[in-house]
């Protein structure tokens, strides 16, 4: 019923500072029902493409449809949508109740006895049932908050979009939303995107994650799937943290299939299943390894060993992130709490084959990953430019 | 012996009473000479309270030897003529250069704050040919007119500002999405949200136009036409005795109404200024 299509959709700003593309052609296929976040950096285009599906802001070229019709030209009122803002967006002139019912009152015919009992009860699912007569500036952010999603709830929508709507709450209440909002959406189970730029957001809430950069897409999959298995080097250094370690090496190849990856002070040896995948041409990499698949192991085998200095060792209680020297660089490794080595020592580093991701050094393009061990299909064109 | 901040406290206090005094005392004296009989008001030995000689005949006065019931009637009619046309144009434009973005957006608004400095006086023969030519010379509609126009920058430049800070985008936004197309979001959710702005700008454009003197002066010579304030002129200049007392009166009764609308609006004054919309 509420299946959201964008085919080729394209944005692009121009003003008198020049030509600024926003979006560019961002193929999505969204199910009914299905929850799917936006994640990137600023300036990514995530926002814009939500405020392109909600009507905000016209499309420059390519279709939106939604339930199978082109929605390009229906003005926002016109789209069954509902939108929950950062800053919340409440009327502030009029009490919760008169915010929730505004929409109802305005774009249905419903009479006012159904539009109490449905504000009523998008008040009971968001705990705001006391708060119905006040008004906007008398409520904390976190009621605010809930005000707004409830008034988004209220409309009953095909589509519901979040435009990072936890960005203002504080650390724990922003933790303790996420799952309230994720309890909502199995609840009412409407088709939602959720635009954030903390990964960590979009980890925990989304069935699929869609991760743009320079107004570009970059990956779509389920959380798993971007974690385990990036499409370049972008989507693998912005999802997980601390953010995966990168090492430019190069293969050296040892005749009998299996080959060494080496660096600056990096020797790695990796299996004939991993080069086996990797075509000829590719000498140049990158390879990538994240900070929670480190071991610090003094009698590891030193074929499949890195040593590093220790610059820092952050703890925050659970684990200890540490910091390391390798070459110059910066080296991440996320261990449990009781190893804790002394600053300026230097250790041994080891790491599983299976949790090696390589990179194309010219592209950014994922190569091979050592948990799949099967060589990645053929990226969409346009994650081409992570290396840009 | 006072401790310290005691002390600083109270040479604090001690400098704002001076101040306040020398800011109020022209103002009393106006209110003084204003209920004082003629000859009291120029005798050197009346005192600071003068509290055996206090009369309210110049008030009388006032109303009985001058036409100040017509040029009160004047003022009244320009001063609310110029407010509503200079608001009613003023809003809307206000919010175009807030939100919308149009060729020449940038050239217009400095045009239109460039006036708001730009001394009237130097414009003073230019406007008069214009309001001859189009027959507008010493007639109500004229003034009102001329006001309006003049006051148009000043109340473009205060809304705009309001729009650009004081309404969150997102809020035309919500209600675009709740049902609003761009025109009644305006006018149902933007314009009630806008009150505090709006009456700050009436304020300013209403104490503008009534305390105008140039545009009247020029642009009018018969009594029928006049307002209090160029009246007042006349009073001033006027051959017989000078009546300090009478003029005074006719000064505070001026002053009134503005008063009187400031009391009225101030509650919505002090928000339309901070630029925040109520709560």
């Amino acid at each position: 019923m509420a299946q959201l299509e964008l085919d080729k959709v394209t944005k692009v700003f121009d003003d008198s500072s020049g030509t600024i593309v926003a979006v560019e052609e961002l193929d999505l296929d969204i199910d009914d029902g299905e929850f799917v976040v936006f994640v990137g950096p600023s300036g990514c285009g995530k926002s814009t493409t939500l405020r392109m599906v909600s009507g905000l802001e016209t499309i420059t070229d390519g279709e939106i449809r939604l339930g199978g019709e082109r929605i390009n030209e229906q003005s926002p009122k016109d789209r069954d949508i509902a939108m929950v803002f950062q800053s919340y967006a409440l009327y502030p002139h009029k009490t919760v109740r008169g915010n929730m019912a505004y929409g109802l009152q305005l774009s249905t015919d419903l009479d006012d006895q159904e539009i109490n009992r449905r504000v009523e009860e998008a008040a009971d699912m968001m705990g705001i049932e006391d708060l119905l007569d006040k008004k906007p500036a008398s409520l904390s952010g976190g009621q605010q908050q809930r005000v707004a999603t409830g008034r988004a709830i209220v409309r009953e929508p095909a589509v519901f979009l979040f435009d990072e709507p936890l960005s203002n709450l504080d650390a724990k209440l922003r933790k303790h939303m996420r799952t309230e909002l994720a309890r909502i959406h199995s609840e009412v189970g409407i088709t939602t995107i959720y635009v954030t730029h903390d990964q960590e957001e979009a980890m925990t809430m989304a069935d699929r994650i869609v991760i743009l950069n320079d107004g570009r897409l970059q990956q779509v999959g389920t959380p798993k799937e971007v974690y385990y298995e990036p499409n370049n080097r972008f989507v693998a250094d912005f999802i997980g943290s601390p953010s995966m370690n990168f090492l430019d090496v190069k293969l050296d190849r040892d005749g009998t299939g299996s080959g060494t990856l080496v660096g600056d002070e990096v020797s790695y040896k990796v299996s004939d299943g991993m080069v086996g995948n990797l075509d000829d041409a590719s000498s140049d990499l990158v390879l990538g390894v994240r900070p929670e698949n480190i071991r610090i192991e003094a009698g590891a085998p030193p074929e499949k060993s890195i040593e590093a200095t220790v610059d820092v060792v952050e703890v925050i209680g659970s684990d200890n992130f540490i910091y390391l020297d390798l070459a110059g660089q910066e080296f991440r490794v996320r261990t449990p709490s009781e190893i804790e080595p002394e600053e300026d020592e230097t250790v041994t580093l080891t790491f599983d084959e299976e949790n090696v991701h390589l990179f194309d050094a010219r592209t950014g393009d994922a190569l091979v990953h050592g948990r799949s061990q099967a060589s990645v299909s053929a990226p969409p064109e346009q994650s081409d430019t992570a290396a840009d | 012996m006072l401790n310290p901040t005691k002390r600083d406290r109270a040479l604090l206090y001690a400098g704002i009473i001076a101040f306040a005094l020398f800011a109020v005392v022209p103002y009393y004296w106006i209110l003084r000479t204003s209920i004082l009989t003629n000859f009291a008001a120029i005798s050197p030995d009346t005192g600071f309270l003068p509290l055996g000689e206090l009369t309210l005949d110049p008030y009388f006065a006032v109303w009985a030897d001058f036409a100040f019931p017509l040029y009160f009637r004047n003022s009244i009619i320009v001063a609310f003529g110029a407010t509503l046309i200079s608001l009613f144009f003023a809003i809307p434009g206000a919010y175009a250069f807030a939100r919308l973005d149009f060729p020449g957006r940038q050239a217009l608004f400095y045009t239109a704050v460039f006036t708001i400095m730009f001394p009237w006086i130097v414009l003073t023969i230019p406007v008069y040919e214009v309001f001859y030519f189009l027959n507008l010379v010493n007639t109500l509609p004229g003034i009102v007119i001329a006001l309006s126009i003049f006051v148009l920058p000043q109340n473009i430049w205060l809304l705009q500002g309001f729009f650009r800070q004081g309404i969150p985008e997102n809020i035309e936004e919500a209600a675009l999405i709740d049902g609003h197309n761009e025109l009644t979001a305006f006018m149902r959710i933007v314009l009630p949200l806008s009150a505090p702005a709006i009456g700050a700008a009436a304020l300013f454009a209403f104490l503008t136009a009534w305390n105008n003197f140039l545009w009247v002066f020029v642009l009018t010579s018969d009594e029928g036409v006049r307002t209090a304030t160029v009246a007042i002129h006349y009073i001033l200049g006027s051959d017989v005795l000078r009546e300090w007392n009478t003029l005074m009166a006719s000064v505070v009764l001026l002053v009134a109404p503005p008063v009187i609308f400031y009391g009225l609006s101030r509650r919505y004054l002090g928000e339309g200024l901070g630029g925040s919309p109520g709560g």
